[in-house]
């Protein structure tokens, strides 16, 4: 009886526990995140996430690093970017690059597409300004495709976010198909974006017209459309897109104090203490406060500077001295590159010369030390040096992916390739970029009618080669002049520090192997090709 | 220096008045119970097995139960009684009570036998305690005196080897690095840490507990034991009791006080100075390089003037350790109590300001009882002050590790030195003028347990109890500025973090426990309980701070990274239904079964509750009647097997939802800063692990008890594992995990102790084993997964274990050139003779992915303790070995590679077996350049030349120590007085000569812990000595 009771009682105590327990509520939401549902609300949060977009567009470290994939630069540390493992040709489809380059840009991409698929939810917008943020997705995912088909060749082409499964399974554009995408979509977006004019200055770095005719004007030569290339070009610089024109100073071109001038097109933005870069802090010489040096200019490089009379220095009659060589040289050497007894500019007018030439200044930290921290070529990096930097070299200079000199030099080289070149293209070009860069010499700045196309191309590439020298643009023309097999085989040199009985004394810096027949193309990332076995290679690979 | 001791001395002083005074406090309390009456009876209280005196028994006048006394200790009593016909009642822990008619006697002497039944140990199981004859769970129980006398700082390098199958590795020596601890090792792919249940409360921390308050330590394996944690169950269970005082025992003042040094020592050892000088221009000519680094003029001066002293070995020094406990415990019929205070102070080896861990604990474990009502508090506070250099510290290794010995950190003038190979900064500086980083946490658990009996077999109990943990940070970073350049700190950041979480833990539960004609005894438990989690934090980054002060000054600015507390706040909470139900026929054959029923915020509503039950039986072989002859020879068998379900819910809070979430400083425009948004997918039908697991135990003993055994096989399945699946890069985001793969994980355990009582010599041996291995059954959607370990590679392959290395298999080197003519090689590179030849698996004449091999995997197999204790008279001595059987380990960077990328510019004297065409089967391939292709080849293709035989036995610890006679320590006022010396990590006997066996590349969840190259923190040799004194 009694036990019954007890029983009875047992019963009801596990049902008034747990409502004494589970009082505390299993429903917890997050105090610090968004939802799907809540997020969409202002043009304002639209404008962050696109925000994001433009953050991806591009990293600093891409754009330095990438010189050192060409015969220009020489990755000697560590393998930033893949670099050096790419341009040593001693890579396979697993090297992290491949895989950073690939994610990256489908990350951005992603970004793009969930902008372009969703920025029609924010109520209450003004259709003037979502479409111009649409205008600005769209550009960047054009972009982004336009630098992954340019290393991979055909690729997945997303013009829509892709769904886990699709992901999986989707297969590769081919790269024709790309680039018509790219194309397509920069001619649909011209007509809803600004130009440099209409910008309000808060908005400096954002993608105009021009920025799109700059890009348009990019993919179809590296597409050899020389006709259009043409006609883009020649709309540009009949001012149809915007004001450009060449800033007066060359090395001013890279300073802080100049950024946004006329010839900035469209530059990676960043901001003294919020958003900075810091690759000097790898390339400058020691002794202007970098760590050590990561990053070096090649003697190739050095070597492609004219002399102030128009010749290479290899030309008969360029009065050229081995021993001497860095005096009457087109004054972009010194705007770009650092060399032996350079004299180094600081913010505050000071400037002290470096010294690197072995022996002669022992001790000193530039020097050149075989398998030391300081250069491995003989040469330092000054384009781009930010005079006004902060702490570590950190920077806040934008880094400039389109100048309206790109645009000259593709005009010039569209011309020339349909043998159109004559004084006045010359004129409007390379007389223009030389007479900025400091040249004088009527010899150098004439248009020269005695030259065949082959000659002038050759002037017209190596023109291009010392404008854009360090600002990671040649492995591109390199590739699509097809001309790897022949810059990217043998050995990169650095400074004549070396014995004289091998290579003339110019050091051996870098064994490289170039294979025609695959390395035109990057692999398919092998990451990605476990997972989707959907996803054909690249020949050879 | 001598200031800083003195002013440790007061401290210390001043601690010692605290004790005292609560001594006097607590023996006020106990001895006022002593009345004045009128008959006095006096007498001796023996043991009857030994015939030695018993001291605090209790002695109780039946008449008046008010009037009691504590036999001293010799044993001797006196108790006024009120009448000369009254009864005493005699009685002590572990003994039988005794009655004795007083008769009129004044003098009556007492022999007690001991009590089986009592004596019996107890083990401490999920929400409940078993008589150990009862336990039939996979469940091993470390007791207090296994962590006595070693100079342990946590309670986790306290465990190290004391219990098979629990693993505990380092990864780091550094005083309060992280130790990964691991029960019968992996069988999800995530985190693999143990469930931690501190005194029946989930969520404290097992670092934050003083070793010497430890009790016992329960390590719940199987199932059976385990499922009553249910869904965070799956990596095991530890049960960690704290003491507390015993019944009826008069005050007793414990003191121990341990005093050494940790004397750091490298493994690793530079060559000379001039040795690494010829090293690098053989380096440079076998690149083809033909001027010299080093001219011959230049070695002989290097060789004259001699080596200047390795850089890491200047940046650490022996560090003193202090570790001193004192407790003041007793109790009466109806309460117990415990007081302790321990304090540590261990010193970091690092040079400079002095740094390390000071930790404060104390703790109050009271239980009182009246009547039906036992009331047990629990409170225990803990305060730990760390302070550390401002930089981080595999980067001050590593930069001192790899300087050659020609370079000075400092001259004579006091200045910091960068040279050749640190270009930016040396170690030396920043430890001792570029700032510090201080931690300060408060850690207060406390748990109240009720207990009421409704019946002699019905009870019911509530236990709240919870962890109020606050941690601040406070950082500052200053300027050292290195000639000829370098300037560390140039920010000058002064960062300020603090946190504050709390745990609570509410439980109520019925138990009932009755025996039915005396042979069928019935167990059962129900309860439901919450837990729940929260934390809130806030971070302050200011730069360009006031260099003295640190205070903000015009250029200050509080950095995009500072946070406010909604931006970094925490919360979950799981709600729980539990049970038990144990049946015992006449201690011959068991059963049990245990659940648990959990609901869980991190999941999503609908899918959020899960059941894990589990079941056991238990056969006492010997109890049978046909094995009485068996059992009276040789000793008892019992058979024990559980089957269950084990849960894991290891995820981040809210991963369930796809969030948005918005950062500052993401791009700029027209040189401002403009924010942006990030996003993080969600799976939103995220759930547990569910793990299956099946135990088979023998546990056996011979000779009377003196040799027993433990044997437990055990096989576990764990499906729906949370992983992150493998996304393509295509679809622009990683998602988190999702419940895709399925790990089996089997293994054994063995225990088996020696006890040796003889008439001087005592001895007892204690050996534990235990092995595991896992497979994957099922990996997302049938694949694999190849994840890049710096120079190797793991695979994660259904049908071989979890992270196992994968790399080119070498063989040999290429000796002439003949031998290279048309050879496979990696990536049409250029070899030479002396660089390394792959085997060419699918002999398609090149070496790529398709000739990787798999080989051994990083998780330790075959981990063993074994621990001797031995005394003779008055002398003892205890040494305990720990190791491990058989283990791959991976070991990189310039531990490997001589002069790796550059970054390190010396070789060691293990790389000195390097080929040449004297040394063709050296262990290294030939010397060359960075950048060259015959370096290319030989170290940044991962091959079997970085894993090397991880297997080793440590002499972790010898204790040898002398016990003052009882008389003699009785003259000073002392019941016992125990003098030591101990030492700590003596001898390491392993292949591997050139690193720490025991640092371990993984972590917990089997990520790289970066010990594994010249990163990692010198080993520690411990030489101390202690006392132990009670009163």
């Amino acid at each position: 009886m009694k036990m019954k009771n007890i029983l009875k009682q047992i019963k009801f105590i596990p049902i008034v526990l747990l409502l004494l327990v589970s009082c505390e509520d299993l429903d917890l939401v997050p105090e610090n995140v968004f939802t799907d549902a809540n997020y969409w609300s202002s043009v304002s949060k639209a404008q962050t996430f696109l925000n994001t977009a433009y953050s991806q567009m591009e990293n600093s470290s891409r754009f330095f690093y990438n010189e050192a994939l060409s015969d220009n630069a020489y990755n000697g540390r560590g393998d930033n970017q893949g670099a050096a493992s790419i341009a040593a040709g001693i890579y396979d489809p697993s090297l992290g690059r491949l895989k950073s380059e690939w994610n990256e840009r489908y990350g951005g991409i992603k970004t793009c597409n969930l902008i372009i698929e969703n920025i029609d939810r924010v109520p209450n917008a003004d259709p003037a300004v979502i479409a111009r943020m649409k205008a600005e997705a769209r550009f960047l995912r054009a972009f982004q495709h336009f630098q992954l088909t340019t290393w991979f060749g055909d690729i997945p082409l997303l013009k829509k976010d892709p769904s886990l499964q699709e992901a999986k399974t989707i297969t590769r554009t081919p790269h024709a198909e790309v680039v018509e995408f790219i194309l397509d979509e920069l001619d649909a977006v011209m007509p809803l974006l600004p130009k440099n004019t209409q910008l309000a200055e808060a908005e400096r770095g954002r993608i105009t017209v021009g920025a799109a005719a700059a890009l348009k004007a990019r993919v179809l030569l590296y597409e050899s459309r020389w006709e259009d290339v043409i006609e883009t070009t020649e709309d540009f610089m009949a001012m149809t897109y915007g004001q450009y024109s060449l800033f007066p100073s060359y090395e001013g071109l890279f300073e802080a104090k100049n950024e946004y001038n006329s010839e900035d097109i469209l530059s990676l933005q960043y901001v003294p203490i919020d958003r900075m870069w810091g690759e000097f802090f790898d390339m400058a010489p020691i002794s202007a406060g970098a760590r050590l040096n990561a990053l070096a200019p090649t003697q190739e490089l050095v070597d492609s500077y004219l002399m102030l009379n128009g010749k290479r220095i290899n030309e008969s009659g360029s009065g050229y001295n081995e021993n001497n060589p860095y005096i009457n040289r087109d004054p972009r050497l010194t705007g770009t590159v650092v060399y032996d007894q350079y004299n180094w500019k600081e913010a505050d007018g000071s400037s002290h010369i470096i010294s690197i030439k072995p022996g002669v200044s022992p001790g000193n930290p530039d020097e050149y030390v075989q398998g030391s921290s300081a250069t491995s070529t003989g040469y330092y990096t000054r384009k781009y040096y930010d005079v006004q930097h902060l702490t570590s070299l950190n920077s806040g200079l934008n880094l400039m992916l389109f100048r309206y000199a790109d645009i000259l030099l593709m005009y010039a080289e569209a011309k020339n390739e349909l043998g159109q070149m004559n004084s006045t293209v010359w004129d409007q070009t390379i007389k223009a970029l030389r007479t900025r860069a400091g040249f004088t010499d009527a010899a150098a700045l004439s248009f020269n009618s005695s030259l065949n196309q082959l000659a002038l191309q050759e002037i017209i590439r190596n023109e291009r080669r010392t404008e854009f020298g360090m600002e990671g643009l040649r492995i591109f023309d390199i590739r699509r002049w097809k001309i790897a097999e022949d810059v990217l085989n043998g050995y990169a040199h650095g400074a004549k520090f070396g014995s004289s009985s091998v290579d003339n004394g110019y050091l051996r810096v870098n064994l490289r192997t170039f294979d025609p027949d695959k390395h035109y193309l990057w692999p398919v990332p092998r990451d990605e090709r476990l997972i989707n076995t959907n996803l054909s290679q690249n020949p050879n690979w | 220096m001598m200031k800083q001791s003195n002013c440790r001395k007061k401290k210390r002083m001043l601690l010692m008045r605290f004790f005292l005074t609560s001594i006097l406090f607590f023996g006020g309390y106990v001895y006022s119970t002593a009345q004045n009456q009128k008959t006095q009876v006096t007498g001796v209280i023996t043991s009857k097995s030994d015939n030695l005196s018993l001291p605090g028994v209790s002695v109780i006048d039946v008449s008046d139960s008010r009037n009691g006394v504590n036999a001293d200790f010799d044993g001797r009593y006196t108790i006024n009684v009120n009448s000369g016909t009254t009864t005493l009642r005699f009685t002590m822990i572990g003994y039988k009570p005794v009655e004795v008619k007083v008769n009129n006697r004044t003098a009556i002497n007492v022999a007690m036998d001991l009590d089986i039944s009592t004596l019996e140990e107890v083990v401490v199981v999920g929400y409940g305690t078993q008589k150990k004859r009862k336990v039939i769970g996979a469940i091993d129980q470390v007791n207090s005196q296994a962590f006595e006398g070693r100079p342990s700082v946590n309670a986790t390098q306290a465990l190290q080897g004391k219990a098979p199958s629990l693993i505990i590795q380092q990864n780091n020596s550094e005083p309060g690095a992280g130790l990964n601890i691991n029960i019968r090792g992996i069988s999800t792919l995530g985190n693999n840490t143990p469930l931690i249940v501190i005194d029946g409360i989930v969520g404290g921390d097992i670092n934050a507990l003083n070793p010497a308050d430890i009790e016992s330590v329960s390590v719940l394996k199987d199932a059976g034991s385990a499922a009553i944690y249910g869904s965070r169950a799956n990596n095991g269970v530890v049960l960690i009791t704290t003491k507390k005082g015993s019944k009826g025992k008069p005050l007793s003042v414990q003191f121990s006080s341990l005093v050494g040094y940790n004397n750091p020592f490298y493994f690793t050892k530079p060559v000379h100075g001039y040795e690494n000088a010829m090293l690098r221009n053989e380096a440079a000519y076998n690149s083809g390089v033909d001027n010299a680094v080093f001219t011959s003029d230049q070695i002989a001066a290097l060789k004259a003037k001699g080596d200047t002293e390795w850089f890491a070995e200047e940046i650490v020094k022996p560090a003193l350790q202090l570790n001193q406990n004192v407790s003041v415990s007793g109790g009466s019929e109806n309460s117990t109590y415990l007081v302790s205070l321990g304090y540590l102070d261990q010193e970091s080896n690092f040079v400079g300001p002095k740094k390390g861990m000071q930790r404060y604990n104390f703790r109050i474990n009271l239980t009182n009882e009246y009547g039906k009502f036992k009331l047990t508090s629990v409170l225990a506070y803990s305060k730990q002050k760390i302070t550390d250099h401002s930089s981080s510290t595999g980067t001050l290794m590593v930069d001192a590790f790899r300087v050659p010995l020609y370079y000075t950190q400092k001259d004579e003038d006091g200045n910091y030195l960068t040279n050749d190979v640190l270009q930016q900064f040396n170690s030396l500086g920043i430890l001792e003028q570029g700032g510090f980083r201080k931690y300060d946490n408060d850690d207060v658990f406390g748990a109240l347990t009720a207990e009421y009996k409704l019946t002699s077999f019905l009870k019911l109990k509530g236990v709240f109890g919870g962890r109020l943990w606050n941690g601040s940070m406070y950082s500052r970073t200053k300027q050292v500025d290195f000639l000829p350049q370098g300037v560390y700190g140039a920010d000058r950041d002064t960062n300020d973090e603090s946190r504050k979480s709390l745990d609570l833990n509410t439980q109520f539960l019925v138990e009932f426990n009755k025996s039915f004609a005396g042979i069928h005894n019935v167990g059962a438990m129900i309860g439901v309980t919450n837990e729940n989690h929260s934390d809130r934090g806030i971070g302050i980054y200011k730069k360009f701070t006031d260099p003295d002060l640190g205070t903000p000054t015009t250029e200050t600015v509080i950095g995009d990274n500072s946070y406010n507390s909604n931006a970094s706040s925490g919360k979950n909470s799981l709600n729980s239904l539990l049970g038990r139900v144990t049946y015992d026929y006449n201690d011959k054959y068991f059963a049990e079964f245990n659940f648990r029923y959990d609901g869980s915020s991190k999941f999503r509503k609908e899918i959020r509750w899960g059941f894990f039950p589990s079941a056991t039986l238990g056969y006492a072989l010997t109890k049978e009647n046909f094995m009485e002859g068996y059992r009276d020879k040789v000793g008892n068998i019992k058979l024990k097997s559980s089957y269950g379900v084990l849960g894991n819910q290891n995820v981040p809070n809210f991963q369930y939802l796809t969030s948005y979430f918005t950062f500052q400083n993401a791009y700029g425009f027209n040189n401002s800063g403009v924010s942006g948004t990030g996003y993080n997918f969600a799976n939103a039908d995220l759930t547990w692990e569910k793990a299956a697991t099946l135990n088979l135990g023998l546990e056996a003993d011979f000779f009377k008890g003196a040799l027993s055994f433990s044997f437990d096989y055990f096989n576990k399945v764990t499906r729906d594992i949370l992983t992150k699946p493998r996304v393509p890069g295509v679809f622009g985001t990683s998602l988190p995990d999702f419940n895709n793969a399925e790990v089996q994980n089997r293994g054994w355990d063995l225990t088996a102790t020696y006890r040796h009582k003889g008439k001087f010599l005592n001895q007892s041996l204690t050996i534990n084993i235990g092995d595991s291995k896992n497979k994957v059954l099922r990996y997302s959607d049938g694949n694999e997964n190849l994840t890049g370990v710096e120079e190797l590679q793991v695979l994660t392959r259904v049908g071989l274990p979890f992270n196992s290395y994968v790399g080119l298999k070498r063989d040999g080197y290429f000796q002439n050139w003949e031998e290279i003519q048309g050879a496979a090689v990696p990536n049409g590179l250029n070899v030479q003779p002396g660089d390394n030849r792959y085997v060419d698996a699918n002999k398609d004449g090149k070496i790529d992915d398709n000739d990787k091999f798999i080989f051994g995997n990083p998780f330790p197999r075959y981990t063993f303790g074994a621990t001797y204790t031995a005394d003779y008279k008055n002398f003892d001595v205890s040494i305990f070995i720990q190791g491990v059987g058989k283990r791959t380990m991976m070991i990189r960077g310039e531990l490997v590679e001589p002069f790796h990328y550059n970054y390190g510019m010396t070789m060691y004297t293990h790389q000195l077996d390097y080929w040449t065409p004297q040394n063709p089967d050296a262990r290294y391939p030939r010397l060359a350049n960075n950048g060259t292709q015959s370096n290319t080849n030989n170290f940044r293709n991962g091959s079997d030349m970085y894993l090397y035989d991880g297997a080793y036995a440590r002499l972790k610890n010898v204790q040898f120590g002398y016990s003052l006679p009882a008389n003699a320590a009785e003259k000073l006022g002392m019941s016992r007085f125990r003098m030591y010396v101990s030492g700590q990590n003596l001898l390491t006997l392993s292949k591997v000569k050139f690193v720490d066996p025991e640092l371990s590349e993984f972590n917990n969840s089997m990520g790289p812990s970066g010990a594994n190259s010249g990163r990692a923190y010198p080993t520690q040799a411990y030489y101390g000595m202690g006392i132990d004194i009670s009163f």
